[in-house]
């Protein structure tokens, strides 16, 4: 069972850690030679088109499918109305947390859960009909000869507007447009005896608007049935839930479904929601359509179907904030107000992080006309936005520099510090400040001591206002999840991780095999690991939440010291020696006392195999083992019994140039404390790709729907931006390591973090450089000169 | 009715003949020597050093050709539309986005894809492996042949002008710092080398 505490070698560190590894997937990638789902052509194969709505609420009245299903080329269509897909709905599964769970299935929590139905609630919804055919230009042929009679209705795209008494109501049979959530209201001391203790109350308000994953490869699936089995390959992060969920749906065994996941291109949690439209959606149809056609389907997404949801920030949030003069925050209260779902409320950071002890919060979701909402890389987004923001309105307000407020508060569901420092020395942790760290290091990296300055007071020789800001926040400490691997010996001593993982990006296999091999006493080359196969029995905790390594890194050194044990079993044996008195070193086997005395581990292993011709008879049953771990225990928010100990500091520097209202941003610097970088080069990557994602969701990423009609305006990678090599600077990366996380070596979560928490940086920034405030996002130039005054609206 | 007359078009020069032996002997003394022309929608190109001959449709991109029926799978789609880089393939020596380029317009083309590039050991391989140029690995092939474009007409190039080269490709994961460290390391390699 999952213990809590920290983890301390019990071995020497030759990979892990070290610097100049050869990642693993490196050559795959670089060489053109990875496969990912897009590229899978199978014998025969048909291509799958779905129907999407041209309206935001629309129904259809007649569809006449009969010139479609006439063209040649066209080998099965599937209506709303026939009997294989009518009435079925999406699904999650009885197994598994509660997002997994029928109930929370379907469209990120959207009421309506039809997967091919009559009814659009968005622009872009499936609907009506889905068709297989020989190319996909003959399947978008066949949509357009598909006739329909529809009839629109009214839509809401606004929350605030859907959550109005009067509004018109968007879900069939619902009583209003709110959608139910179980942490709507979150209460924790009493707020208003923290508005009396303190010396001044702030207040804010502040919007996000909607953006999207837009990973590289588009979302995509090919089932091929062969009799009653069904083999499929899948672009998905977690297929082993994916499997369990249509197995339950379509009524498939489970072990009748061969699943592949070749490599993926990206994800950011966009193919991380197994019950959700987008995944079990896909499945489904694809599923149905090659059982219909006897022809394996594939069924690839283009990329304006691929604006088929969004980031679950999509929100106005009010604040009501109470300070002491010295810094110290005596009460928060929020109002949050989301559009389609609450991916996080927006408070829990100031319980898990800080010492605050009065706070409130009262999230509202609200059914809007607009596509389904779940976590982009991350659901802490609203939690980041919100703690960033008045962090930074209680610092200015107070003429305190930010990262002394940052300290004053620090601690956690309103204990201090030396509550955390109680806690560290208990469970086997050092006790090192870790914001305190990263703010040190982050301040002499961006120099801070001689260039922050109060808002709107330094114009540089080139004419541009001059602005820097700080924020932080705790660790992505949310590293739970399961997965089990096996490890195993071959007979030339070789070794192999067997276990499927599905990989995004994140190079989790470089560490996997670091770590055998520090364990294992094996040299990183001469470990592999073959994750492309879901049905080899093993499967690692998906790539999701941070977890990667937190969960898989146990897994792997569990299953790496089980199988020294074996091969120092073995070896005893051989060695006529105690298999404690023998060690194992960069695959050689030696007798601790006399490290002459040694072998090779092929020498050992020579008669352990898993198979062999009938002609010799083998003597040892083959060096394998394998392992299973938990890790956290899912629940969000304080994580009882296990606070999060590191902390996380960022810092930015902008120039704006007042007439355009331009913003350029000049330097980043994230500081990071991630316990134990395992491979450094990986974390690096996470922190300056993070960086990019993250300042283009602060200044252009959004989705532009037309308040007249409903319809997105942007699907399309030319007129929805995001970063390129040229629009920012590359960030300073500043590693810290205190071994305070909870993961294996004390390490802790990175995938996440610091794509979430920068972009509401942005905005303290350019009130630092221009002293008015636009907390509206993305801060695009326009807003930047109307704040200033300078639109010609504002000329009058 | 009268037959149809002329019926017999010469491949060379599109002149008419009203039968077969007329035809046969105007090719035979008009056209003696000259190479057999190609049938319509049939084009000639080189791919990584092999020579095709092959026949296409109309309607075919040149990513359509050479991923799905070459089975060169390295020229990624990721935009759909020209505005990403990822499917950038090298054409007579200048970076081009396959997605955009119709397949029978790339007669007697010479065309490089990041498989060829490997396959002849060029540094920047090693070079990108090194340095963590990928992430996830779906856009880095469009990076690599972009890459070499730019090392193939600047041996020397500042971190500007690669900066420049490769504004036209997009990567979700952020791996931008690290292509100018693996392109100028891979290019001092080439000079070291002399080529």
């Amino acid at each position: 069972m999952y213990k809590v505490g920290a983890d301390i070698p019990t071995m020497e560190f030759n990979e892990i850690g070290r610097r100049g590894i050869r990642r693993y997937d490196g050559h795959e990638k670089a060489s053109g030679k990875a496969l990912y789902t897009r590229d899978i052509h199978v014998p025969g194969m048909l291509y799958a088109k779905v129907l999407s709505s041209p309206h935001a609420h629309a129904r259809i009245i007649k569809m006449d499918t009969s010139k479609a299903e006439a063209l040649p080329g066209v080998r099965g269509v599937l209506r709303y109305d026939d009997p294989e897909i009518e009435g079925k709905t999406l699904t999650g599964s009885i197994v598994g947390p509660n997002r997994m769970a029928p109930d929370y299935a379907g469209w990120a929590l959207k009421p309506v859960k039809t997967i091919l139905g009559d009814e659009a609630y968005f622009e872009g919804q499936w609907v009506g009909v889905v068709v297989a055919a020989d190319t996909e230009e003959i399947a978008a042929e066949a949509l357009r000869l598909v006739d329909i009679e529809w009839e629109e209705s009214p839509f809401i795209l606004d929350g605030e507007e859907a959550l109005q008494p009067d509004a018109l109501i968007l879900c069939p049979g619902a009583e209003n447009n709110k959608v139910e959530d179980f942490r709507e209201l979150i209460e924790k001391g009493d707020v208003e005896k923290g508005f009396k203790e303190a010396d001044i109350i702030i207040e804010l308000k502040a919007k996000r608007d909607a953006h999207l994953w837009a990973g590289a490869e588009m979302p995509s699936v090919i089932a091929r049935w062969s009799g009653d089995k069904l083999e499929m390959w899948v672009h998905e992060q977690q297929p082993y839930l994916s499997k369990l969920i249509l197995s339950e749906q379509l009524n498939i065994p489970m072990y009748k479904i061969n699943t592949h996941s070749p490599y993926h291109g990206c994800s950011f949690g966009e193919r991380d929601n197994p019950p959700n439209w987008h995944q079990n959606g896909i499945n489904v149809l694809a599923v149905l359509l090659a059982k219909k056609t006897d022809k394996p389907v594939k069924f690839v997404l283009n990329r304006a179907e691929t604006f088929y949801g969004f980031s679950g920030d999509d929100m106005v949030s009010y604040c009501k904030v109470g300070a002491k003069k010295d810094g110290t925050i005596t009460a928060v209260e929020m109002k949050n107000i989301f559009d389609v779902l609450m991916c996080t409320p927006g408070i829990e950071h100031f319980i898990d992080n800080t010492r605050v002890p009065n706070l409130k919060c009262l999230g509202l979701t609200a059914d809007v006309s607009k596509p389904p909402a779940w976590w982009c890389r991350c659901e802490q987004l609203p939690n980041c936005f919100c703690f960033t923001l008045v962090f930074d309105h209680v610092a200015q307000a107070l003429g305190l520099d930010p990262t002394e407020v940052a300290l004053k508060n620090d601690g956690c569901d309103g204990h201090d510090m030396g509550y955390l420092s109680r806690y560290k020395q208990e469970k086997g942790f050092s006790d090192r400040d870790s914001l305190r760290e990263c703010i040190e290091a982050g301040r002499k990296a961006i120099n801070w001591d001689e260039k922050w300055h109060p808002p709107g007071a330094k114009r540089l020789p080139n004419g541009r206002m001059h602005g820097m800001a700080f924020t932080w926040t705790h660790d992505w400490d949310d590293i739970r999840g399961t997965g089990s691997a096996a490890v195993m010996i071959q007979n030339d001593g070789s070794v192999s991780i067997i276990a499927q993982h599905s990989d995004i990006g994140v190079n989790p296999w470089t560490a996997y095999v670091q770590i055998v091999a520090d364990e294992l006493g094996v040299k990183y080359e001469d470990i592999e690991i073959n994750p492309f196969d879901l049905n080899q029995g093993f499967a690692l905790m998906s790539p999701d939440g941070s977890c990667n390594l937190g969960s898989n890194g146990y897994v792997v050194k569990k299953a790496a010291q089980r199988a020294k044990r074996m091969l120092l079993d073995l070896a005893a044996e051989k060695f006529d020696v105690k298999a404690h008195e023998l060690d194992v070193k960069e695959g050689i086997i030696f007798e601790r006392a006399n490290p002459e005395n040694k072998k090779t581990i092929a020498e050992v292993v020579n008669m352990a195999t898993p198979m062999m011709n009938a002609a010799v008879i083998w003597t040892e049953p083959p060096v394998l083992a394998w392992a299973w771990h938990t890790q956290g225990l899912w629940s969000q928010a304080v994580e009882t019994g296990r606070p999060r100990l590191c902390r996380q500091a960022h810092f930015i520097e902008v120039e704006v140039d007042t007439e355009t209202g331009e913003v350029e941003v000049t330097k980043v610097v994230n500081a990071n404390d991630v316990g134990k970088a395992i491979s450094p080069e990986t974390v690096e990557g996470q922190m300056y790709g993070g960086t990019y994602m993250g300042l283009g969701r602060a200044f252009t990423e959004e989705m532009v729907w037309d308040p007249k009609t409903g319809v997105l305006l942007n699907r399309n990678l030319l007129d929805y931006k995001y970063a390129t090599m040229n629009d920012y600077p590359a960030a300073d990366t500043v590693i810290v390591e205190t071994g305070l996380g909870h993961g294996p070596y004390g390490s802790t979560g990175i995938g996440e973090n610091t794509a979430t928490v920068v972009p509401a940086l942005l905005g303290p920034a350019l009130y630092n450089a221009i002293g008015v405030r636009v907390d509206d996002f993305p801060i695009t130039p326009a807003k930047v000169l109307k704040a200033l005054g300078k639109t010609e609206e504002d000329k009058g | 009715m009268k037959e149809e007359t002329s019926r017999y078009l010469c491949p060379y020069c599109f002149t008419k003949f009203d039968t077969f032996e007329a035809l046969k002997g105007h090719a035979l003394t008009a056209h003696r020597g000259e190479a057999v022309p190609l049938p319509e929608g049939m084009i000639r190109l080189t791919v990584n050093g092999q020579a095709y001959e092959i026949q296409v449709q109309p309607e075919w991109t040149l990513n359509y050709l050479i991923h799905d029926i070459m089975g060169l799978t390295s020229p990624k789609m990721f935009c759909d539309r020209g505005a990403c880089g990822s499917c950038t393939v090298i054409m007579d020596g200048r970076p081009i986005l396959s997605c955009m380029t119709l397949a029978i317009e790339c007669d007697g083309k010479t065309i490089e894809t990041v498989e060829g590039i490997a396959e002849v050991g060029h540094p920047l391989i090693e070079t990108y492996v090194k340095h963590h140029s990928m992430q996830c690995g779906y856009c880095t092939p469009g990076f690599v042949t972009t890459a070499k474009a730019l090392l193939d007409r600047n041996p020397n190039p500042t971190e500007e002008e690669i900066r420049e080269a490769l504004a036209g490709n997009l990567c979700r994961c952020g791996t931008y710092p690290q292509h100018p460290k693996a392109i100028m390391e891979a290019a001092e390699i080439l000079r070291e080398k002399g080529e």
